[in-house]
């Protein structure tokens, strides 16, 4: 993927809306120290549970705290999970798929059968049970997350070496001597990204949603520190009084996990001329 | 069919035994000794239970040893006794020496469960399929872009967020539909018919939510479908040969179309289940979800070993009987001409 396939990626107008809606929460993100009105953890005693206001555009919740601030804050540790829980299965994906499908045989076997086991357990009861063996932290979530969402691209990874160990091109290189990590670094990795790349994005969507569950359900990050996940289960407990602490987060984990879906499909049709129905 | 079958079943043992590796192994995940580290979290647990559990899974003997003992008991489907709900047994009931049948923990959870999922699963299906082919044949007019845009808020949005604010707006405000449980604190005093609504007003959230989350999926998935059907060799023949396009489209595309449908409905059990962890937390629907939610707070190894592995049998269940169904639909499948 090089600069003018980015730009190609980018005049698709969904892959665009996506890029800029990413960049835009990227930027609030980072900036969050020096944006938000409030500590995001003090708790103010005078300000318990207020309506959206000049003073607290998003409200406060029920310690008094803004939610405007920890919706900022949350927002970095969102990102943060998803980017690196989908670094952490891409890199074993790639790594399980390059293996089997350039050495094919009993590796192979072995690593497909341990994707459909995996693949055959619930993996929301799989993250729970694992997180209900360690302790909640904000770097086991990402963990467990990467380590139960490898399959799908080890599945794709060893799907394009298959084929493109069949090209000429590659027969050619192995003809001439060339080593094994030199036919799959040089020759086989470099044409399998652009389904690499697209199943990235998109599963970085799958992971802020995860992250997002878990948090709500009080496995995930946890209090004082704030995620839209979290700030959404004080939404449930006054959900009769306040509405505005269930109706931020939600939006903003919408409006988040959308952008990597536009930007991920807007990719695919863009870069991979197989996909979509142009007939 | 039948050496399909059998090849098909025996594809599983491989599966089953990876799954027991794997739920086993997460057990030892635990730092030091599982009996400490779980007592530490739940005070209900006495130094007997304590002494029941190391027991139970030989913790004094070596791992390799503790995996086939636990795996001969998984064998007769013994999967013990919860310790945090009064050794209620996990799996299915017991009959104890004066003839009192306790019922087992998944054994009431999982009807719950499986009745929301497929009657979530239903609505699901009754929306989709025509959405999907309106989309497939206005392809690229407004109906299919409306229902792009449709689609990919529905795989953006979270569900419990969606519960919530529906829960807020059609449980708190309106007073439409109860929040809570599966039926009304009076619902023993009511007639048959007062007892069907209790019941379907209880219901309608839990399982109306979960059916608006997976509906871009499936809708998404018809549609393709129909698209690469409505392009094959036989559709222009049914055309060319005078068919009215009703006829072509429903008769002859629908059921190509759908076939690759039972599938995906077999691959979307592991999250169904895995789903309902959330909606009935927040609902408090009894049903496998909640059960596992709960014993993952109380760090109840046993539930939470039973569920991880009947979650994962009901999956493989599942697959098998979608690869059945579709060898039954396609008969180039169970004649070998093309693999399923």
């Amino acid at each position: 993927m090089n600069l003018s396939m980015f730009k190609k990626a980018l005049s698709n107008p969904l892959a665009l809306a996506g890029f800029i809606i990413i960049v835009l929460i990227f930027v609030l993100a980072m900036l969050a120290p020096f944006i938000a009105p409030y500590d995001p953890n003090e708790i103010n005693v005078k300000a318990i549970l207020l309506g959206p206001s000049m003073q607290h555009w998003m409200g406060t919740d029920g310690l008094g705290r803004d939610v405007l601030s920890r919706m900022l804050h949350g927002g970095r540790i969102s990102l943060l999970v998803g980017l690196v829980a989908v670094g952490i299965s891409t890199l074993i994906g790639i790594l399980l798929g390059a293996i089997a499908g350039f050495y094919r045989g009993w590796v192979d076997v072995l690593i497909m059968r341990l994707v459909d086991v995996m693949l055959s357990i619930p993996s929301f009861f799989l993250i729970l049970a694992v997180i209900a063996f360690l302790t909640p932290s904000i770097i086991n979530i990402m963990i467990v997350i990467g380590l139960t969402s490898w399959m799908g691209v080890t599945r794709l990874v060893r799907a394009e070496f298959l084929s493109l160990c069949e090209r000429e091109y590659v027969m050619a290189s192995r003809t001439l001597g060339a080593r094994d990590y030199r036919l799959i670094f040089k020759h086989l990795l470099p044409n399998s990204l652009t389904p690499i790349i697209v199943s990235a994005v998109l599963g970085v969507a799958g992971a802020v949603l995860m992250e997002s569950g878990l948090s709500f359900l009080g496995l995930g990050v946890q209090a004082p520190q704030a995620s839209w996940g979290n700030i959404l289960t004080d939404g449930k407990e006054y959900i009769q009084f306040a509405w505005w602490l269930s109706l931020f987060p939600g939006l903003a984990i919408l409006i988040t996990v959308l952008g990597y879906n536009l930007l991920g499909e807007g990719l695919r049709d863009a870069l991979d001329p197989r996909s979509g129905h142009q007939k | 069919m039948l050496k399909y079958i059998i090849k098909r079943v025996l594809w599983m043992i491989p599966l089953l035994i990876g799954i027991s590796l794997i739920s086993f192994f997460i057990m030892h995940l635990a730092p030091g000794d599982i009996t400490s580290n779980e007592t530490a979290f739940n005070p209900k647990a006495s130094e007997e239970s304590r002494q029941k559990l190391r027991e139970m899974y030989n913790l004094d003997k070596p791992v390799i040893v503790q995996y086939g003992l636990w795996l001969k008991r998984l064998a007769t489907l013994d999967f013990g006794k919860s310790f945090a709900s009064h050794q209620k047994p996990v799996f299915w009931q017991t009959t104890d020496k004066d003839g009192n049948v306790t019922k087992g923990l998944i054994q009431e959870a999982l009807p719950i469960t499986l009745m929301i999922n497929l009657l979530g699963l239903a609505i699901t299906l009754i929306l989709a399929i025509p959405l999907g082919i309106i989309a497939a044949r206005k392809y690229q007019g407004w109906q299919d872009r409306s229902i792009t845009l449709f689609n990919f808020v529905g795989f953006s949005i979270p569900g419990f967020w969606l519960s919530l604010l529906l829960m807020y707006w059609l449980g708190v405000v309106n007073n439409w539909f109860p929040i809570s449980g599966l039926h009304s604190l009076n619902y023993e005093s009511l007639d048959t018919w007062g007892k069907i609504k209790d019941s379907l007003s209880h219901l309608f959230l839990p399982v109306v939510i979960p059916s608006i989350t997976g509906l871009a999926g499936i809708t998404l998935f018809v549609k393709n479908g129909m698209l690469d059907v409505l392009h094959q060799d036989y559709i222009t023949t049914a055309r060319a040969k005078g068919l009215n396009e009703h006829k072509v489209i429903y008769t002859h595309a629908l059921r190509n179309a759908l076939l690759p449908l039972i599938t995906i409905i077999g691959l979307s059990i592991p999250g169904l289940i895995g789903g309902s962890v959330i909606a009935e937390t927040i609902f408090a629907i009894p049903g496998m979800g909640k059960l596992f939610y709960d014993a993952v707070l109380m760090r109840d190894f046993p539930v939470v070993m039973g569920i991880l592995t009947i979650g994962s049998a009901l999956t493989l269940l599942g697959n098998l009987l979608a690869d059945l169904m579709y060898a039954w639909a396609d008969p180039r499948v169970r004649r070998g001409v093309v693999k399923g």
